[in-house]
């Protein structure tokens, strides 16, 4: 019971025990099985990955970001149309579209943060808005077929390198989120925001430049993370993206971050993306049939239950232990 | 709750997009091609009905969409199990129920975050049609002729279900100790609680109540297409984006039928007509979003709420 | 006297018509306690907010040792060295001390925070209010009176000179008020300067050199502690007489009828073995301090938690537990503690909120009948004097003492048989509280059984028939309402062990001053 107790608590341990027990069934119905996948498991975490740390920013000060697949998308697409060396693609110097790529992501961002700091629409409508007008956008952009061939060092950003290039990107990126959070002011200052607002601003702390912040580099790495894609993949397509705003979102909360802001740790984000890229794997690996990969996305649903409700219980525990010591 | 502004300035934008279409393609106006692109706004309708009482009390239901996935294969796999059609019917209806009740359940006896709840229950319902379907029927089903007969056919039954229900909706929302329990429940759950209106049973039965207009709009789906896991694939933004044109507050207190009704109407309007001048899917969906967007903003500008979260 | 520190001339501010100050001119001296009293909406906010940039002032100047400071501008308020602690604890609950001391004004290296020295300066300004705090612990698992001293910490820290404290002890129990007392001497003898705002004119006695009255956002006077007593000050704050708060003495309406039995109630963690009995037309208050496990009784009484042993019958019949709804049935009404939170729903129309409770009685089939129902709003607003000019409102329009008086309302429209109050004059003003005393006597004379919970001993003492003290979630013992004394009661409030400490602690006052 007290064990239970802990893992509930403690986030970051109940995710690494899950894990561990996936490991283990995996193995048991073929011992290669850690060997043959690890290496893929963080790889195909690697959008994820960076897009969670941008969205975990954004919920930790108290907003939400659900356009970050449909934003990916398009910048996909535009990364395709600006670089790809066959029609429709402008055949341009890969720097050049991943700057421009990285820019779009930022100033997508800001223009999300300007509207819900200064237009006080709620951040949940707004990105509700540019999911689906991005949506839209993505499927004008790329027109009938996918877009295809890309210049060989924009391929090797997501092919090449003895340690893969997109993961140290993504370890850079983790790292990077890491001393925002713990280490730099602004971090604090989000946590603030997210753990009281009315305070947060009579400490003189900006919400505008907080929120902003947030935001824009959530643009900014999903600006990253579609260069990846389009990296990896070399391929951009209608459906590059589409979903993975909620596999995100899904992460950020099973990873133990409050959505009502102010509380959650990186730790737990980067187990709970692995995680459930984890869950993806192993039922493709299982070899259970076509069929079984159809379940996935009720597992994943389940996941974010059981996670939600075992929060819900951990926090109640801690509120009567507040009660009694107030 | 003075005062009709906002669905006045919706009443004007709608006979804008009308008289835009009017001038730049007047056929798009004829009755018979009205009534011909009519027959999508109905699921719109019901679920929007449902999601507007659901986000006045503060909630949201971003499940619904896939609870009609679910649904529809319910319905399908009675339907191909040879079952008679009123049992195939109640069968759907049953998991309409069962699937807002599960919500509800989660949102009022474990009190977690509705968005939460329902992002979980999002993927999970789409995933259990899809695993469901691929493991039996594995394609769409047919929906009976008789089923077809009663939900597509020459009586607009759906139509005026809908009607009704709006009507009833507006009437609990506005006359009844149920709505005035909505609202409070939107500005401050506990003072609703001390004052002993019966928060948690009005709150499941809200969802339970969605789940079966989710059952009904399947219903609708099925008949006029077929029973499948696809049915309401994305639905849930439509219906939250209607509703939130339509001047209910994402959070919670204050919202309106009326408003929701011409929210519902609006973005019909506006995207039959994008879909049929310019017949370019995207461009409506841009639209669209543009007009989420740009409603709640001028609604902030407009009347000077106060922001917050 | 030492010079002035700060200098208000003219201050005025305007809200959409109503004059909230209008040209107030205030000095503070460097090192002392002023003390500002006033009703509710008598303008003390507005002046605090002025003060520290949250708000505007259309007209006026603020000039800090002899500078002019910028209005309107929170930074420039706080390097000019004002620091506010306010009336709800404004710390971050989610971060641990260190970042809640440090959070907006953070000590860094370079890009980074240098964590080392911000922990070091957190130890150091926590010891100079005698705190030792584990400073990595997040902040919510600390006490209300723990939060409110890192923020005193935190104002420190910031070099403050001018301290504003909006109603700091308004949640803390009797002890941490004193100890927190004791801080703001400390403060001045260090030559910081306290702006006091406070209800609690013991306190303002206790500690000010001077206090300032405003009443209508008019500034009233300016007077040395020494030259004003208590009538003179509630005289200047009311700008009338009013009966200061006088026992009821007779108990006239109190019978031996019980109306509502308790027997041995327990909730695990927070009350245990809680008997008592409240009989018509009486008056049971019940004391104790904050966190004594008195609201939670309350609570579980009215159904809104549930409890784990006993019962609680109201005229002989058992209630069913952790149902609201069968605790109004049974004619319970609770007031509770947090009016804005728990009393009322401030956006919506003051007639629906007073109606909020009465409603199965309006509706036939779950239709509410309007007529019915403007016609019950008019008459409570006309007898519990509701000062609105339009009952269709949203009730956040209305001031404190009048929201208070609408949540009493809204029960007194149920015809309750039983009302339980807690704490229901907290944050209310001078006027508004005789008023709402006058109202639960009334009640009580007409044979409603009141259940009284408040952590202001006067009023505890002064409005019930018998007083029941907890403490440590257990009755301590009864008092007799008419001839009970602060002390007596505060003395069955505190800790066993603290109890007799302070008992030795007065005998050697009182011998050192014999």
């Amino acid at each position: 019971m007290r064990a239970l107790a802990i893992l509930i608590r403690n986030r970051e341990a109940g995710l690494l025990l899950l894990i561990g027990i996936l490991t283990l069934a995996a193995s048991l119905v073929d011992p290669s099985f850690v060997a043959a996948n690890w290496l893929d498991i963080l790889i195909n975490s690697v959008p994820a990955l960076i897009i969670a740390c941008g969205v975990m920013l954004v919920i930790v000060c108290g907003e939400i970001d659900i356009s970050v697949g449909s934003l990916l998308g398009v910048l996909a697409a535009m990364l395709g149309l600006l670089c790809s060396t066959s029609a429709p693609g402008m055949g341009l110097h890969p720097w050049l579209g991943i700057a421009v790529v990285l820019a779009a992501g930022g100033v997508v961002g800001l223009c999300t943060g300007c509207l819900v700091v200064f237009g006080r629409v709620p951040s949940i409508i707004v990105t509700l808005g540019l999911l689906i007008a991005l949506d839209g956008a993505q499927d004008w952009m790329i027109g009938g077929g996918d877009i295809k061939n890309f210049p060989s060092q924009l391929r090797w950003l997501g092919t090449g390198g003895r340690v893969p290039v997109d993961l140290c990107i993504a370890a850079g990126v983790v790292f990077a989120t890491w001393i925002v959070c713990n280490r730099m002011a602004m971090g604090r200052r989000i946590y603030a925001l997210g753990s009281n607002p009315a305070s947060a601003r009579l400490a003189g702390i900006s919400e505008a430049r907080t929120k902003l912040f947030a935001f824009t580099v959530t643009g900014l790495l999903t600006g990253l993370a579609a260069i990846l894609w389009v990296a990896k993949f070399g391929n951009v397509s209608t459906s590059t993206g589409v979903g993975l705003e909620l596999k995100v979102v899904t992460c950020v909360v099973v990873g133990g971050v409050a959505i009502t802001g102010g509380r959650g740790r990186l730790a737990g984000v980067v187990l709970a993306v692995i995680l459930i890229t984890m869950i993806r794997t192993v039922l493709n690996f299982m070899d259970l049939g076509p069929e079984a990969v159809k379940w996935q996305r009720a597992i994943e649903g389940a996941m974010i239950l059981l996670a939600v409700v075992t929060d819900h219980f951990g926090q109640r525990d801690g509120r009567a232990k507040g009660g009694l010591s107030g | 709750m003075k005062g009709y502004r906002y669905e006045l300035i919706l009443i004007g934008l709608l006979v804008c997009v009308l008289g835009l279409a009017g001038v730049l393609d007047p056929s798009f106006l004829k009755i018979e091609v009205q009534l011909e692109l009519s027959r999508e706004i109905w699921e719109l309708a019901l679920l929007a009905l449902g999601m507007t009482l659901i986000i006045i009390t503060g909630g949201i239901d971003l499940s619904v969409g896939s609870a009609m996935g679910i649904c529809s294969v319910a319905l399908g796999l009675a339907m191909h199990g040879g079952l008679p059609v009123p049992v195939c019917i109640v069968i759907c209806l049953l998991t309409g129920v069962a699937a807002g009740s599960l919500n509800g359940v989660l949102v009022t006896k474990i009190k977690v975050h509705p968005l939460l709840v329902t992002l979980a229950t999002y993927g999970m319902y789409r995933g259990f049609a899809e695993g469901l379907q691929g493991a039996t029927t594995n394609a769409p089903v047919e929906a009976l002729p008789d089923l077809k007969a009663l939900f597509a056919g020459t009586f607009p039954l759906v139509p005026v279900l809908c009607v009704a229900l709006a009507i009833a909706a507006g009437l609990v929302l506005s006359r009844t100790v149920a709505g005035r329990t909505i609202r409070a429940i939107g500005h401050n759950e506990s003072a609703a609680r001390f004052s002993g209106l019966a928060v948690d049973r009005l709150k499941f039965a809200l969802y339970g109540a969605t789940g079966f207009l989710a059952a009904v709009a399947a219903l609708g789906y099925s008949a006029r297409r077929s029973a499948t896991a696809e049915a309401g694939m994305g639905l849930e933004l439509d219906v939250i984006t209607a509703v939130v044109v339509g001047g209910t507050s994402i959070y919670g207190g204050r919202g309106r039928i009326l408003g929701t009704v011409l929210g519902v109407l609006l973005i019909h309007e506006a995207r039959q007509f994008v879909d049929w001048h310019w017949q370019q899917a995207e461009l409506t969906l841009i639209v669209i979003g543009s007009l989420l967007i740009l409603s709640v903003l001028g609604h902030r500008l407009l009347f000077r709420v106060p922001g917050g979260r | 006297m030492s010079d002035a520190l700060l200098a208000i001339e003219d201050l005025s501010k305007a809200y959409g018509g109503v004059q909230a100050l209008g040209k107030v001119s205030l000095g503070i001296r460097t090192g002392e306690v002023h003390a500002l009293c006033g009703e509710n909406g008598a303008g003390k906010s507005t002046l605090i907010k002025c003060l520290t940039g949250v708000v505007k002032p259309d007209a006026g100047t603020i000039s800090v040792s002899g500078k002019l400071l910028e209005t309107g501008d929170v930074r420039l308020a706080e390097a000019a060295g004002i620091a506010v602690i306010h009336q709800e604890s404004t710390s971050f609950p989610d971060l641990d001390a260190v970042d809640n001391l440090f959070v907006g004004r953070e000590v860094k290296k370079g890009l980074l925070l240098d964590r080392a020295a911000m922990e070091k300066q957190a130890v150091v300004a926590l010891g100079r209010l005698g705190l030792q705090l584990e400073v990595g612990r997040p902040l919510r698992s600390f006490t209300v009176a723990h939060r409110q001293m890192v923020e005193m910490a935190r104002a420190l820290l910031r070099d403050c000179r001018l301290l504003i404290m909006d109603e700091p002890t308004a949640s803390l129990s009797a002890r941490e008020t004193e100890i927190l007392l004791d801080l703001v001497k400390g403060l001045r003898a260090d030559g910081v300067s306290v702006l006091y705002v406070s209800h609690r004119l013991e306190e303002v006695f206790a500690l000010a050199d001077r206090v300032t009255v405003l009443r209508d956002g008019q500034l009233v006077a300016t007077s040395a502690i020494d030259a004003i007593d208590h009538a003179g000050l509630i005289k200047q704050m009311v700008g009338r007489e009013v009966d200061a708060l006088t026992r009821h003495g007779s108990h006239e309406g109190s019978t031996q009828q019980p109306c509502l039995e308790v027997r041995g109630l327990g909730s695990s963690g927070l009350f245990e073995d809680i008997s008592l009995t409240v009989h018509r037309g009486e008056i049971l208050g019940l004391g104790g301090l904050v966190g004594a496990g008195r609201s939670e009784v309350a609570r579980a009484i009215f159904g809104v938690d549930a409890y784990q042993h006993g019962a609680v019958l109201v005229g002989g019949r058992q209630l069913e537990g952790g149902s609201v709804r069968a605790a109004m049935k049974a004619g319970i009404a609770l007031v509770p503690e947090d009016r804005q939170h728990e009393g009322l729903v401030l956006p919506m129309p003051i007639s629906e909120n007073l109606t909020m409770a009465a409603l199965p009685e309006l509706s036939r089939f779950g239709l509410i009948d309007s007529r019915e129902e403007s016609k019950l709003v008019s008459e409570l607003v006309a007898r519990l004097s509701v000062r609105t000019g339009d009952p269709d409102l949203p009730v956040e329009s209305l001031s404190g003492g009048n929201q208070q008086k609408v949540v009493l309302g809204k029960w007194l429209a149920n015809r309750p048989d039983l009302l339980i109050l807690d704490e229901p004059t907290r944050g209310v003003d001078v006027g508004a509280k005789a008023e709402i005393h006058r109202l639960i006597r009334e009640l009580a004379a007409q044979g409603t059984a009141t259940l009284v919970i408040s952590s202001d001993l006067p009023e505890l003492l002064a409005i019930s028939d018998r007083i029941l003290v907890m403490e440590g979630g257990r009755i301590r013992g009864e008092l007799d309402g008419t001839r009970a004394t602060q002390e007596e009661v505060l003395r069955l409030a505190l800790p066993a062990g603290e109890a007799s400490r302070r008992a030795a602690r007065g005998n050697t006052r009182e011998v050192s001053a014999s």
